[in-house]
């Protein structure tokens, strides 16, 4: 092709009629502007695409079809021969240009402005395509420009009916991939100018960023600030209405949605007149402070912190007869391990939020394993309120420890990081709110917003430490504690109960065999151990405990291969044919033979799940899949799964939407693209042969 | 049961109504006036040094037009003499034009008070008074995102009109006869006592260029 070109221009040939696939050149230093084409031919009575394409030099740019508060949208004037009507632009997807006060949306870099020409049989055998465009570049200052180009395009006699795709060809392909794609998915808007997307199966934790285009000018504030929010199965923004909204007349434009991995996905929608919906508030700093310390403080009272209280009732209870600084003393290490575990878990969710988790608080819950081995902790501190045997100034001395054994700081700082890890599995009022604000923040809000939490679950205790005349209040020490101690042990057994309740709904029957039998054989370790504190046949008990505890450890581990009770998240799947991805299936199959379609998806995938509901799940496709004998294997990574994670690293993949086709008897699996049509499903099926 | 394996099993449902952050790339925001409310008081200095302010034209409709002579935008309405025109039909109605200048020292647009006065009298414009506006006081106190951006102002001080100069948003001076000439109209209307047809508009021209600008 270039050897051609420079052939031409060597022997001073400008052939009118040669195949020109892109126009002349208008240039300025600002922008240069041609026109092109999808392909080298036309046939008479089919669609053809040309498109304005638009190279700005660094700094400036150009306009979308709604250029903002300031600009204009590129304009095309097209002449064409009778028998050729020109569509309008198929307007990428503009980015926005904040200048001061102003918001423009427009393009920078290169863009193509795709148009479809469709034409008659009664073309002649060449096309001539004229196109009058002007626009408008802008840096600090705006110059308009325009230009006249002309193609030319010999009419295709190809026998396959599919004229070559020319060289610009994939300027159009880019230019697909950066359209809106129409939402699936019905849009409302309120009178107040909130707008609600629905998206099934998103998970809107994941969304980082989301904001709208109006397609016309006074429909919305350009300018305004979008609160985004969470709505039901979907995200809504808070828009504040502009001159020309009308209520009823509903709101079109364009959303575009990024997630936390920077993946972008942009829905053009019409959304209708929907009911009011009061904007959510986004949460001054203040008040995520104030919401933060209130639900650290009711969280003491919600139900299923019950263990807690019995830890905290005992830690009060060992105050009496203290001096006032001790009891400052004790509260202020109780108060530490609070923080300290405030804040490690506000690191961890970070931590694994970033590294693309789907994480909320108390997601170490979601581990059988930590399960299971609150359980057995729950169990041992249980035991050992009820006199089972004790601990030496130790490890969790400030549980259990008797009133000789009050010294420990360290024991109320374990205290206090039991109680919180206990106390996770609740959600006080406010909390979600604090949480959900905490954590949608820079990292430093979110372990402030943590911190605050932590001193508000400390607070009630260090005041009833701090209270001169509460101290008085408590009866001396004496017999009375012990009982107490043993009294409080059942709330522990209690909540060991719990958590093993969990465990059976997280693993199963096995689940439960494995944390129940860890806990006799921590039962029967304690007890030695016990026996061994008492002075009696110390070796001896001192080995079975060890032998007990090592068993109990081995049966964790064990625990932690248990497969879940339940199957993958109902999140993104959607009802149809398909079966879960795994290695040994997917082997499976093609060791028989047979064609396999993968989809690695993602509830937290906007993307992923527009192809899933646009394309995958369209009936045509479902009728084509069940016809051709495809088996349909989905993955689902909205958890990480190391196995997804490896089979998405072969294929030089680091993340979702992927989609391949492994045709029958072995052959060479292909990669689609990662924006899928019902059209160009069934192309690739075709294309395999299938 | 049914009450606790919820409140365990739907902590990460209970995340999934968080409040999000909004957009990142929000303008910094501004306000825009409402048309058919009191138009917001403002004092700004002319071209020739005196301090103008909006209470002192109490009684009269004051005309503001947000511009920059470099601006293709205005220049199709200053070349064709359509501003002019626009401007010598407020004064026989007894109005007072206030021809805003928000670019400020650098930008496109920026004039001293000499320079706006000679620029006046080159274009055969006919402003009452050129405000130099260049820290983008007044611009960000209506809202001024484009030149020519109009407002109108009627005797007892309410805005009436907000937008642009006409309905074609293009620099092509052939486009001035085809195009709705809302401010012409509206002038038209206050003049006669009836209500403007179309009183808010879309303002079109180049950005405003304020200081201090991210």
């Amino acid at each position: 092709m270039t050897a051609r070109l420079l052939l031409l221009l060597l022997i001073g040939l400008a052939a009118p009629d040669a195949r020109a696939l892109e126009s002349s050149i208008v240039s300025s230093p600002r922008a240069q502007a041609s026109l092109v084409t999808e392909a080298d031919a036309y046939l008479p009575g089919q669609p053809l695409r040309v498109g304005l394409r638009l190279r700005m030099a660094p700094g400036w740019y150009t306009y979308w079809q709604n250029p903002g508060d300031a600009g204009a949208a590129p304009e095309l004037v097209f002449s064409l021969p009778e028998g050729a009507t020109a569509s309008p632009i198929a307007w990428p997807t503009p980015a926005r240009h904040v200048t001061g006060p102003v918001m423009s949306y427009g393009y920078d870099g290169e863009v193509v402005l795709p148009v479809t020409i469709a034409t008659t049989q009664a073309l002649a055998d060449r096309l001539v395509i004229q196109v009058h465009a002007s626009w408008l570049v802008c840096e600090k200052i705006c110059v308009p420009e325009d230009g006249d180009f002309t193609l030319t395009l010999p009419a295709g006699t190809l026998p396959a009916g599919t004229p070559t795709p020319s060289a610009e060809a994939p300027l159009f392909a880019a230019a697909d991939a950066a359209t809106p794609r129409s939402a699936p998915w019905p849009a409302a808007v309120s009178p107040e100018g909130v707008l609600s997307l629905r998206i099934p199966g998103l998970d809107a934790t994941q969304v980082r960023e989301a904001w709208f285009a109006p397609l016309a000018w006074g429909q919305v504030v350009h300018s305004a600030p979008q609160a985004l929010a969470a709505a039901a199965d979907g995200i809504s923004l808070a828009l504040r209405p502009g001159p020309e909204f009308r209520h009823a007349a509903g709101l079109s434009g364009v959303v575009v949605i990024t997630d936390h991995a920077g993946r972008t996905s942009a829905l053009s929608l019409t959304a209708s007149p929907g009911p009011t919906i009061a904007p959510a508030a986004v949460l001054p700093l203040w008040q995520l402070v104030a919401f933060a310390v209130a639900a650290g403080m009711i969280l003491n009272l919600m139900p299923c912190v019950f263990p807690v209280l019995a830890m905290k009732a005992m830690a009060l209870a060992r105050l009496s007869g203290t001096a006032r600084r001790t009891a400052l003393a004790h509260a202020g290490a109780y108060s530490a391990g609070v923080v300290a575990t405030f804040l490690a878990l506000a690191g961890a969710l970070v931590a694994l939020r970033a590294a693309g988790a789907v994480v909320g608080w108390g997601f170490q819950f979601q581990s059988p394993v930590f399960v299971a081995a609150m359980a057995w902790l729950l169990f041992a501190v249980g035991l050992n309120m009820s006199g089972l045997y004790g601990i030496g100034g130790g490890a969790v001395a400030g549980i259990g420890g008797t009133a000789a054994q009050r010294g420990g700081l360290t024991g109320n700082f374990l205290t206090g990081l039991l109680a919180v890890l206990v106390a996770t599995p609740c959600t006080a009022p406010f909390m979600g709110a604090a949480i959900a604000g905490a954590l949608a923040a820079p990292l430093w809000v979110t372990l402030l917003g943590f911190l605050a939490m932590g001193i508000g679950f400390a607070l009630p205790y260090v005041a009833l430490a701090a209270i001169p005349a509460f101290a008085r209040l408590m009866p001396r020490p004496g017999a009375w504690m012990e009982t107490l101690r043993q009294a409080l042990a059942f709330p522990m057994y209690a909540a060991a109960v719990w958590m093993l309740w969990v465990v059976s709904l997280q693993t199963g029957p096995s689940g439960v065999l494995y944390t129940a039998g860890g806990m006799v054989l921590i039962g029967f370790a304690l007890w030695a151990l016990g026996l061994a504190q008492a002075g009696s046949g110390r070796r001896l008990a001192v080995a079975a405990s060890l032998a007990a505890s090592a068993a109990a450890i081995a049966l964790l581990s064990t625990l932690a291969t248990t497969p879940p009770a339940t199957a993958a998240a109902p999140g993104a799947v959607q009802a149809d044919a398909s079966q879960s991805f795994t290695l040994a299936r997917l082997a499976e199959l093609r060791g028989e033979g047979k064609p396999v379609f993968v989809n690695m998806t993602a509830a937290w995938c906007v993307t992923c799940i527009v192809n899933e509901q646009l394309a995958l799940a369209q009936p045509a496709v479902q009728q084509a899949f069940a016809a051709r004998g495809i088996t349909y294997l989905k993955g689902d990574w909205t958890r990480r799964d190391p196995a997804i994670t490896d089979y998405l690293r072969a294929l030089g993949r680091d993340g979702v939407p992927l989609y391949v086709l492994y045709p029958p008897r072995g052959g060479t699996p292909v990669v689609l693209p990662q924006i899928l049509t019902e059209q160009r499903v069934l192309d690739e099926l075709n294309r395999a042969g299938l | 049961m049914t009450f606790r394996r919820r409140s365990l099993l739907a902590l990460p449902a209970a995340l999934a109504l968080p409040l999000l952050r909004p957009g990142a790339a929000q303008a910094t925001s501004m306000a825009v006036p409402a048309v058919a409310a009191p138009a917001p008081a403002f004092t700004g200095t002319n071209s020739n040094g005196a301090q103008v302010s909006l209470a002192q034209f109490a009684g009269k409709p004051v005309v503001l037009e947000w511009t920059n002579d470099g601006c293709p935008y205005v220049r199709k309405f200053y070349n064709a003499g359509a501003m002019q025109d626009l401007q010598r039909q407020a004064a026989a109605m007894g109005a007072v034009w206030l021809s805003i200048i928000s670019s400020p020292p650098g930008e496109q647009g920026h004039v001293d008070g000499a320079g706006a006065n000679a620029l006046s009298q080159s274009r055969n414009a006919a402003p009452a008074h050129v405000l130099l506006d260049p820290e983008g006081r007044i611009g960000r106190i209506y809202g001024a995102t484009v030149t020519p951006h109009m407002f109108i102002i009627d005797a007892k001080g309410t805005l009436v009109y907000a937008g642009g100069a006409d309905s074609i948003p293009s620099t092509r001076q052939d486009d001035l006869a085809r195009a709705t000439p809302y401010v012409r109209d509206a002038l038209t209307a206050l003049a006669a006592g009836k209500p403007i047809a179309n009183p808010i508009t879309r303002p079109y021209g180049c950005v405003v260029k304020y200081r201090n600008q991210v």
